[in-house]
């Protein structure tokens, strides 16, 4: 009794912390098979990049503009408009835009866009046992498939931080637009407020979200089983833990900027 | 060129489809036909209690502690620290709640769904169904619906507490510029019932989206056991973009012209 008790609470404990180191070794392993010679991803990694592209280019032009214009833009602003102070939702933008909820909104797309088409990917090929068959052949599966995704990932998302940030701000424009207010201050605020320190940050660190998004992805696409339901399953559970893994390291490397530059947050 | 064009266009293509699903599924609840499976039902709300709960209550709380410090530096550098609340009660409440909600639902129950549906799909389970004279569309999507409806508002009142005590605890315990009564006058003052409702009812406009796009997808998956997979991604794709749309469209009509704040004229 007292053993089923523990068994039940114990053991998605113990799942979950399993399963984590696993993804900590998938990612050292990643790190040394990219660094080491010889380097057979490169056609790979530019299909890959492509992909990436290909797939998330619009949602994330949708979802940012509708973010921007909704949340920073529209409740910041009604804020600001009751002090008579609509130009300074372009400094706020900064805060909003820029360091916030650009980079999350593009890790949430890139993860729920990117990263369930390369679990869903992956996850076919390992219950078709190509994966298998791969290491028969003597390729590494890692070096081969894990490698360039968990590149072009990277670089992708940083890129795609810097699209995100922008249609953020056009949605701050037309938020300004629907308060009919001119857009000459919300620009001048914006320029004086932002600050390198603010965008080598956000493109930082959205890098590291397409690192995590990679590693989860992959990871759970290489351990997928049980059939039809098994590749939706991994699915499932590789954007569960990518949101969560995500949200718990922004808020520890935003904490993290915020505590240690604190010339950023000095309003202009 | 036309590669990437394909989403938008698939969604285009789909629309129609989906549109007429979620007026079967609809007829399927409002009609009372569901309840003749009240029980699948309960079970479903079942499902979604024991495996949803946790992992949306803690992107709730993440993200409310992301509101917490983001507005305490903020209000710090407009030399108002004590107006912490103001920014968490809009943040919290207002926006990052209802995205949270969105984005949690989408992750683990849309997801959810259409490997579950997919997988009965292209294992003939469903056509079993149908033949044994039970309609699988009351069977398995509107018992879901109904389900989602009965428990998702209660999930989402709690998660929108673990973030506002997610934030308290990031603004006047681990930032700790503002005394705690002070926090908490300012950002009850900040925001009414009404408010409450109105982010309650963007939830829950969500999470119907989602279910509808998640039991859509399930019940259309194709091609074996990589098209379930393809279709949970596929799912993926429209629900967050949706849910981005939700939002801003809740907000343009519950706050657009009526900021709903104690102050200014």
């Amino acid at each position: 009794m007292v053993r089923a008790v523990a068994d039940r609470a114990f053991l998605p404990t113990k799942n979950l912390l399993e399963q984590v180191g696993d993804m900590m070794i998938l990612t050292g392993k990643t790190i040394l098979s990219a660094l080491r010679p010889p380097y057979p991803y490169g056609g790979e990694l530019v299909q890959q990049f492509l992909f990436a592209l290909r797939l998330c280019w619009f949602p994330l032009l949708v979802s940012t503009i509708a973010f921007g214009y909704g949340a920073p833009g529209l409740q910041a602003g009604n804020f600001l408009v009751l002090f008579g102070a609509i130009d300074r939702l372009g400094g706020f933008f900064v805060l909003a835009s820029i360091r916030e909820f650009a980079p999350f909104v593009t890790a949430i797309i890139l993860a729920g866009v990117a990263g369930t088409a390369i679990t869903a990917d992956l996850g076919a090929r390992k219950i078709r046992e190509e994966l298998d068959a791969l290491q028969v052949l003597g390729v590494d599966p890692v070096k081969n498939l894990v490698v360039p995704r968990f590149l072009s990932l990277m670089v992708v998302t940083g890129l795609f931080n810097i699209y995100a940030l922008l249609f953020g701000i056009f949605g701050g424009v037309l938020a300004t637009l629907t308060f009919k207010a001119p857009l000459g201050p919300f620009f001048a605020t914006l320029l004086t407020n932002a600050s390198t320190t603010d965008l080598w940050g956000s493109v930082v660190k959205t890098t590291c979200f397409g690192a995590i998004i990679a590693i989860v992805c992959c990871y759970k696409g290489m351990t997928a089983s049980g059939g039809a339901e098994g590749v939706g399953r991994a699915v499932n559970q590789a954007v569960v833990i990518a949101f969560l893994g995500i949200g718990a390291f922004n808020y520890v490397f935003t904490q993290t900027l915020l505590a240690t530059h604190p010339e950023i947050s000095v309003i202009k | 060129m036309r590669r990437y064009l394909a989403a938008p266009g698939d969604w285009i293509a789909a629309l129609g489809d989906i549109a007429k699903f979620a007026a079967r599924d609809f007829g399927e609840v409002f009609g009372l036909r569901v309840f003749r499976f009240f029980g699948e039902a309960l079970r479903q709300a079942g499902v979604l209690i024991l495996g949803s709960t946790i992992v949306f209550w803690s992107l709730a709380f993440i993200l409310g502690l992301q509101c917490g410090i983001e507005g305490a530096y903020f209000n710090r550098s407009v030399g108002a620290p004590a107006y912490a609340g103001v920014f968490s009660a809009w943040c919290d409440l207002r926006e990052i709640m209802p995205y949270a909600f969105g984005y949690m639902m989408s992750a683990k129950v849309g997801t959810g769904l259409v490997a579950e549906i997919g997988a009965m799909r292209i294992t003939d389970e469903i056509d079993a169904l149908e033949v044994m004279g039970i309609s699988s569309m009351t069977f398995l999507c509107a018992t879901r619906l109904l389900a989602a409806f009965m428990v998702l508002p209660f999930m989402y009142i709690a998660a929108v507490g673990a973030g506002f005590f997610a934030s308290y605890l990031a603004v006047v315990q681990q930032i700790g510029e503002v005394s705690s009564g002070g926090f908490f006058l300012i950002f009850w003052m900040f925001q009414n019932p009404p408010d409450l409702l109105y982010s309650l009812i963007k939830g829950m406009v969500m999470a119907t989206v989602i279910v509808i796009v998640g039991t859509y997808y399930g019940y259309t998956a194709s091609g074996g056991p990589v098209g379930v997979g393809t279709a949970t991604a596929k799912s993926m794709v429209l629900n967050t973009v949706m849910v981005h749309l939700v939002g801003m469209l809740g907000t343009q009509i519950f706050w657009g012209a009526n900021p709903r704040a104690p102050i200014g004229g």
